[in-house]
């Protein structure tokens, strides 16, 4: 559970699971940089997610910012993504539109 | 993260406590306006404040509690439910236990009653007639993200036309540390009504230098609600402090609410990239970064104490410092020393008025006594408040709420009279309670005053006769006879109540006035009533003084009372006969010799100085041998022993580290006028005392102590 780190594939997943909140920012932005430091291409995968505060939306944006500056491309999917959109929707943070995924571009 | 948590756990407390105290008070007043609309929304905000907040900050039962209470005051704003009797008095009882909720786990706290929050709430369903939503048993899981605020909205609809304001709201820095979430808080916004919102990450740095733990995005929003700017403030009470927040009515009117809010969210979102534009040309720096952002601090009591502990050293020390550069004739050390003592006063004055606060709080509370007083005794008693904004010491005000609630038991109890007896004598049924604060001089005059049946002094002195504490004979006069009720165990009382007539309450004020150094007086008038009024020191820790000297003793006479200073000669002496009184510029002025007074027994100067002084008396004045000039003074407590001594409200270190005693002129004057009247001199030997002082304040001087 928490948050893992997947390089061992084609590309670096990161897996959110539960709540990622303030307490767990430094370790989401540790690995982050890490994801987008090994070169692949970076893959945020919502699973067993339940909630994202404002400190992970400003994370995973500023990385896909990053990411896609890079060109290393960033994108974020998995089950939970829909619904923790819609909880952060009511602060105009529904990561769907806010992140919006460089195969999309 | 937990100390922080548990920090702002204990600022929500500190708030909660302010928002529980405004919410008693308008459920008191409610009680008596039953109409006043106003008064039911400072109710429901309040329930919704603690609702809200109590669920951000982890308080998750009081929360649950309260939002059922708020559904009840969502009925009576819609006009569904009657304000009854039965809703104030639930809403009170339900208040003690909000109350035992927010301070669950702090030392000595009461216990929340779960038996009795479930009876509350099943009453209030019962008046409501609506379902509960959440069962106050057991935990409930927290309001997270949304998930479950579906459960809150419902009944959260303002009546009223709907406007619309633009919101600006930044978290700052430490917002999210802190433990507040600003997503439950846009989430009790929406619940206000239609939100359109609108995050700007233009301030979010890239990803190598973005602090993870900190809250960067800034919404613009466009609320269209019913409710006033108070109530969506409400929203953002417990996280003001700590972000930048405006709320502005949208002004377009013309235009569809839709369009006009799309219109709104474009210009905010204008709005929001000239703010970004401002703060890159600041290098990065937001608005809430400027240390003037802050505009109050909570801080603890018990820093402040050790804070004003540390200011009364600095002082004894100063006076210290002046005692040796006047000795050394040094220029510069001169300069210095008067540099320090400019500093340390207006250091002492900061820190002084630091501590200083309204008495409001204190008497407000006694609102819910009364309410509560008058319905067991079946008596109706309206209390009415003056000079609430009255600012007194933050010890003195901690000290007085017990001896209030004496002197407003026994008024309602024994001083104002059942219904029945009113309207026998004519008087108006509802009877008033009037807690009354006012500044005079460098005291506070705080009063309980009642129209009841007044004091019957003859049942009084012959209880006090019974009792065997003044001989049967004695003339007694009307201040004698009434400072007898503040004798331990002393009552009239024909029997004793749940309420007073132990004779235990009015000891308990006299003790604790003494303890602050205040006084009592009585005033008393048969069949109209009785007040009761404490006469306290503004503050306990430092006073401006006057130092005085007849022959070794020295004295400090506070600078608040001191009018002038004249001479005293053989001449003047001779012009009045022998008789203590003065010509001051035509007036004539009594004067007291403190040499005499205190039986100083050393030969007097040929000129003497009088100071003359303003007391509630009229003008005296005290003679003594020399004025030494100005001093600081840093008072300390003579102790136990000599709590019976009047006259001297303390004692203080002076620079060369003899002991001067602090005297209260008030004191002094009824002394010399009583020892006059009864031809008596009970003045006691201030000698001995200072002696004795200086070797107790001597012992205790080597480590910092607590002077007040």
């Amino acid at each position: 559970m928490g948050i893992t780190l997947d390089e061992s594939g084609p590309q670096a997943v990161i897996g959110l699971n539960g709540e990622v909140d303030i307490s767990s920012a430094a370790e989401l932005k540790a690995l982050l940089l890490r994801a987008l430091n090994s070169g692949k291409k970076v893959r945020v995968s919502l699973d067993k997610t339940t909630v994202l505060d404002v400190t992970a939306v400003e994370l995973l944006w500023a990385a896909e910012r990053e990411g896609n500056k890079a060109g290393v491309g960033f994108s974020l999917a998995g089950p939970a993504l829909a619904e923790v959109s819609a909880a952060l929707s009511v602060a105009g943070l529904d990561l769907q539109q806010l992140i919006v995924s460089a195969d999309a571009r | 993260m937990a100390n922080k948590a548990d920090q702002f756990k204990q600022a929500f407390r500190e708030e909660g406590r302010e928002v529980l105290v405004d919410l008693e008070s308008a459920l008191l007043e409610l009680n008596d306006n039953r109409g006043d609309m106003e008064l039911v929304g400072r109710v429901f905000r309040a329930l919704h404040t603690m609702k809200g907040s109590g669920a951000m900050f982890g308080f998750e039962d009081l929360a649950t509690f309260t939002h059922n209470l708020e559904t009840a005051f969502d009925e009576v704003r819609n006009g569904r439910l009657p304000i009854s009797s039965e809703l104030i008095d639930l809403t009170l009882a339900a208040l003690d236990q909000i109350r035992a909720m927010l301070e669950e786990g702090m030392a000595g706290a009461p216990v929340a009653d779960l038996a009795a929050c479930a009876e509350i709430l099943a009453k209030v369903r019962h008046l409501t007639g609506k379902p509960e939503k959440h069962p106050a048993k057991g935990k409930t899981a927290p309001l997270t993200l949304g998930l479950e605020t579906g459960a809150w909205t419902s009944s959260e609809a303002v009546t009223g036309p709907v406007r619309e304001w633009s919101i600006h709201f930044a978290p700052g820095p430490d917002f999210m540390l802190n433990g507040a979430n600003p997503l439950l808080l846009l989430n009790e916004l929406k619940q206000l009504g239609g939100l359109a919102v609108k995050a700007s990450m233009a301030a979010v740095p890239p990803l190598i230098e973005l602090d993870p733990e900190r809250c960067y995005i800034s919404w613009e929003m466009v609320l269209a609600t019913a409710a006033e700017r108070d109530a969506i403030r409400d929203v953002f009470i417990f996280v003001e402090d700590s972000c930048e927040l405006s709320i502005e009515p949208v002004t377009s009117p013309d235009k569809e609410s839709t369009e006009a809010a799309s219109a709104a969210v474009g210009a905010a979102d204008l709005t929001a990239r000239a703010l970004a534009d401002k703060r890159e040309k600041r290098g990065g720096r937001r608005d809430y970064d400027s240390p003037d952002n802050a505009s109050s601090l909570r801080v603890p009591a018990a820093k402040l104490d050790q804070f004003v502990d540390l200011v009364g050293e600095l002082v004894t020390v100063q006076a210290r410092l002046s005692e040796i550069a006047a000795r050394c004739d040094d220029p510069e050390i001169a300069a210095v020393s008067e540099e320090v003592e400019r500093l340390t006063s207006s250091l002492r004055d900061n820190s002084m008025n630091i501590r200083m606060m309204p008495i409001r709080a204190t008497f407000e509370k006694f609102r819910r006594l009364v309410h509560d007083l008058a319905r067991d005794l079946g008596k109706n008693v309206e209390l009415t408040i003056e000079g609430a904004d009255t600012e007194l010491d933050k010890t003195v005000i901690d000290q007085l709420s017990d001896p209030l609630m004496h002197l407003i038991r026994n008024s309602m109890d024994h001083g104002i009279e059942p219904p029945a007896v009113r309207a026998e004598r004519g008087k108006c049924l509802t009877a008033t309670i009037h807690l009354s604060a006012r500044h005079s001089g460098a005291s506070v005059l705080i009063a309980v005053s009642d129209d009841g049946g007044g004091i019957n002094a003859e049942a009084v002195r012959n209880r006090a006769i019974e009792r065997g504490l003044v001989a049967a004979g004695a003339e007694l006069t009307e201040a004698e006879t009434f400072a007898l009720l503040f004798q331990p165990g002393f009552s009239t009382a024909k029997q004793v109540t749940d309420v007073s007539g132990r004779g235990v309450g009015m000891d308990v004020v006299r003790q604790r006035v003494d303890s602050l150094r205040g006084s009592i007086e009585v005033a008393s008038n048969p069949g109209a009533g009785t007040s009761v009024t404490l006469r306290l020191p503004l503050t306990l820790a430092i006073i401006d003084g006057i130092l005085v000297s007849i022959g070794d003793a020295s004295f400090v006479l506070p600078l608040a009372n001191i009018l002038e200073c004249i001479e005293l000669t053989s001449a003047d002496i001779e012009r009045a006969n022998g008789k203590h009184i003065a010509d001051v510029r035509g007036e004539i002025v009594p004067y007291i010799r403190l040499r005499e007074h205190f039986n100083i027994r050393t030969p007097r100067p040929e000129i003497e100085q009088i100071m003359i002084v303003a007391t509630e008396g009229g003008r005296y004045g005290f003679v003594v041998d020399r004025v030494l000039g100005n001093c600081q003074t840093v008072i300390k407590n003579l102790g136990r022993f000599y709590r019976h001594v009047k006259v001297v409200s303390g004692a203080t270190i002076l620079g060369d580290g003899r002991v001067a005693l602090i005297l209260d002129p008030e004191r002094v004057a009824q002394d010399a006028v009583r020892a006059i009247t009864h031809g008596s001199r009970a003045g006691p030997s201030v000698a001995a005392i200072a002696a004795a002082v200086k070797q107790g304040l001597r012992g205790r001087s080597a480590a910092p102590q607590k002077t007040i």
